[in-house]
């Protein structure tokens, strides 16, 4: 899976591409850590739109990112949610842990 | 970096033979003479050099003779060989090549050339020893993980109670994606027959979803075993995981209730696709959907163990299946989807939809590789009216027993009533007398009567034709919360005595609430022997039920005391 993040002014954007599974731990990790760390980056926004599978463990990497955004005192968004990443993400209720934006 | 390397130089001339020999030893390598090829070989043999310098035109046996048996032998490393012959036409290179050498130098050759040719050789065999390394480190691993894998299904194996599983409403399927399958299925019977599954989904495969699935079957089968209500169950679920597990393991969970007595069906659904309940005809009933977080996640305070409830009228199935049978992919990738399991479910004869739905996910996946975990559990839900519960503890009186006396007493408040499940409390106390054993069931089904008219009627003053009505089961329980929520006194006083009256060993249990109490005088004359058994479930008080149990009934007081007398 291929992570870019932009910065733009209140948040930052990691924009997801690919298959979001167990091989993207690594990569998924180093990628927020870095956001996590800067004390410049209020606000972590994870972009799905190009992403074309989800799988259960990448829904346990979004809830680790969850735990350290919220030991850090950040915020965490989900956006650009479609088709079966949609699906999965209502199913698991994740709306009820995330903010969630088109 | 290099190590210094074993050099095996097969040479008839020594004159050609040493500068090779020189350019090795000045960098450190060792070197072992030959004078032809079977000298070659046999020193290849005993002394297992790293690279091999061959000339060809050597008597007794030549260099291309020398390097087809050497390389006829086992090996488990490569060991490259050059020729070094005056041999320079191109077939000759092509042929030695092709007979397994791996390089070729012209006599005579430049000493620099000879140099640069060995530490190229030098380096390559360092990598080849740095992949071996990894490789035997790998091996051990893989070992060490098909080790766990192996003790993972040992223990989901002794886990998962067969028994529950065989009864004879349930039909299910767990198809692992590897090894064992991640899925947990369980069922079991309350005391009091109601009939509780539970289909479990848990983040990763192997091992950690059999250590996940410990603390599940664990609190499933206990609860289950003393009566607690679902939402109970679910709640005692998440906080156990959620203490277990770190952040990122959840388990998708659904737990339903069937209850056939009362017709109901309860359903908790967090992270697993929608239960369906489809009747005989084919027509979907409801779809329980995932309306909480998988079990886990979140705290006890910020936890919901709210259910959704129904009544059913007739026969019909409920079926729940995990993730891997939505995600299940045919040769070309598409997914089966809730499209493709509904429409097995409609193309499936009535009576077979278990079966029809299960070789549908199968005939889609087409023996492709690399599925999830599928699982199914099918409930067949007969329509069976019925107001006396099967027991399925029944222990046949005994005459002439004799039972030590014993007595407890009990008072419950109103903190303790809107906190507590009180019968499986009582029972597990009661449970532990010796002479009461065998006799859960039937004591289950006496407490719980006995307790719920104490508090839904006595105190609560709930009227139980609600139930009969349209969604009339939900809006009893919505009113049932609102009263108890908004109660701020009341008492249950219980006594609980074993004892021998008239040479038999009998159980009293008298339950004395503070409320209103009824005109059980008046009860008693219009709801003689015979009547409905409707009708006196309408009027809630489940005396019939209570009269099937027990020996006798008295009612005193001014209809907030009970007596009810069970002989064992």
């Amino acid at each position: 899976m291929q992570i870019s993040e932009t910065t733009s002014g209140a948040s930052a954007r990691l924009a997801l591409n690919g298959r979001f599974d167990f091989h993207s731990h690594r990569d998924f990790r180093n990628a927020y850590e870095k956001l996590l760390a800067d004390a410049a980056v209020p606000d972590i926004e994870v972009n799905f739109a190009s992403v074309d599978y989800l799988d259960s463990s990448a829904l346990g990497m979004l809830l680790l990112l969850r735990e350290k955004a919220e030991s850090s005192g950040k915020k965490v968004t989900l956006s650009g949610l479609k088709g079966t990443v949609r699906q999965v993400l209502e199913i698991a209720n994740f709306g009820k842990l995330f903010s969630i934006k088109d | 970096m290099s190590r210094p390397l074993k050099i095996l130089i097969a040479d008839d001339t020594p004159i050609n033979a040493k500068p090779v020999e020189i350019v090795a030893r000045k960098l450190g390598h060792e070197v072992i003479l030959a004078a032809d090829g079977i000298e070659a070989v046999e020193r290849y043999q005993d002394s297992t050099p790293d690279l091999v310098v061959m000339d060809i035109m050597m008597p007794r046996m030549d260099g291309l003779e020398a390097v087809r048996q050497i390389r006829a032998l086992p090996v488990d490393r490569w060991v490259p060989i050059l020729f070094y012959s005056a041999l320079d036409g191109i077939d000759d290179i092509v042929n030695g090549l092709a007979l397994g050498a791996d390089d070729y130098l012209t006599k005579p050759a430049n000493l620099q050339l000879i140099r640069a040719k060995l530490q190229v050789y030098a380096r390559i065999l360092a990598l080849q020893d740095a992949v071996h390394e990894q490789n035997l480190e790998l091996a051990a691993w893989r070992a060490e993980a098909e080790a766990q894998s192996e003790l993972g299904r040992h223990v989901m194996e002794r886990l998962v109670d067969a028994n529950g599983l065989s009864d004879p409403m349930l039909r299910w399927v767990n198809l692992p994606a590897q090894t064992f399958s991640g899925d947990l299925l369980c069922a079991a019977r309350t005391p009091d027959d109601a009939l509780y599954v539970m289909l479990a989904d848990a983040t990763g495969h192997g091992l950690a979803s059999a250590l996940t699935a410990l603390p599940l079957t664990q609190i499933f089968y206990g609860m289950t075993a003393k009566g607690f209500p679902l939402p109970s169950m679910v709640s005692e679920l998440n906080r156990k995981l959620k203490q277990l597990l770190p952040a990122d393991r959840f388990v998708a969970a659904t737990l339903a209730s069937i209850d056939i007595r009362t017709q109901t069906i309860e359903v908790w659904n967090g992270g697993n696709p929608k239960a369906i309940l489809i009747d005989e005809e084919g027509t979907i009933l409801r779809q329980f959907a995932s309306t909480h977080l998988p079990l886990g996640i979140l705290p006890p305070e910020l936890f919901s163990h709210a259910t959704e409830l129904m009544r059913f009228s007739g026969p019909c199935e409920l079926i729940l299946f995990s993730d891997g049978v939505l995600e299940a992919e045919d040769p070309a990738g598409e997914r089966l989807g809730l499209g493709g399991v509904l429409r097995l479910l409609d193309d499936a004869p009535a009576g077979e939809r278990f079966e029809h739905l299960y070789v549908g996910v199968v005939n889609h996946m087409d023996a492709v590789e690399g599925h999830d975990d599928v699982s199914i559990l099918a409930v067949n839900i007969p329509r069976e009216s019925r107001q006396e519960p099967r027991l399925l503890s029944r222990v046949p009186h005994l005459a002439g027993q004799v039972v030590s006396e014993w007595q407890l007493s009990l008072s419950w408040g109103i903190q303790e009533l809107r906190s507590l499940d009180v019968v499986p409390v009582l029972l597990s106390m009661i449970g532990q007398v010796h002479a009461l054993a065998g006799h859960q069931g039937a004591l289950f089904i006496l407490l719980s009567e006995l307790y719920n008219n104490a508090l839904d009627h006595g105190l609560l003053g709930l009227d139980s034709s609600i139930k009969n009505q349209e969604n009339g089961y939900e809006r009893y329980l919505a009113e049932r919360a609102s009263r108890l929520a908004r109660m701020n006194s009341g008492r249950i006083d219980m006594d609980f005595h074993l004892h021998m009256a008239e040479n038999r060993a009998v159980f009293d249990i008298t339950f004395i609430d503070s409320g209103a109490g009824f005109d059980f005088g008046r009860y008693l004359i219009e709801h003689r022997e015979d009547a409905e058994p409707e009708v006196d479930k309408a009027h809630g008080r489940g005396i019939l039920l209570l009269r099937s149990v027990c020996e006798s009934l008295v009612y005193s007081g001014c209809g907030n005391r009970v007596t009810a007398r069970y002989a064992l």
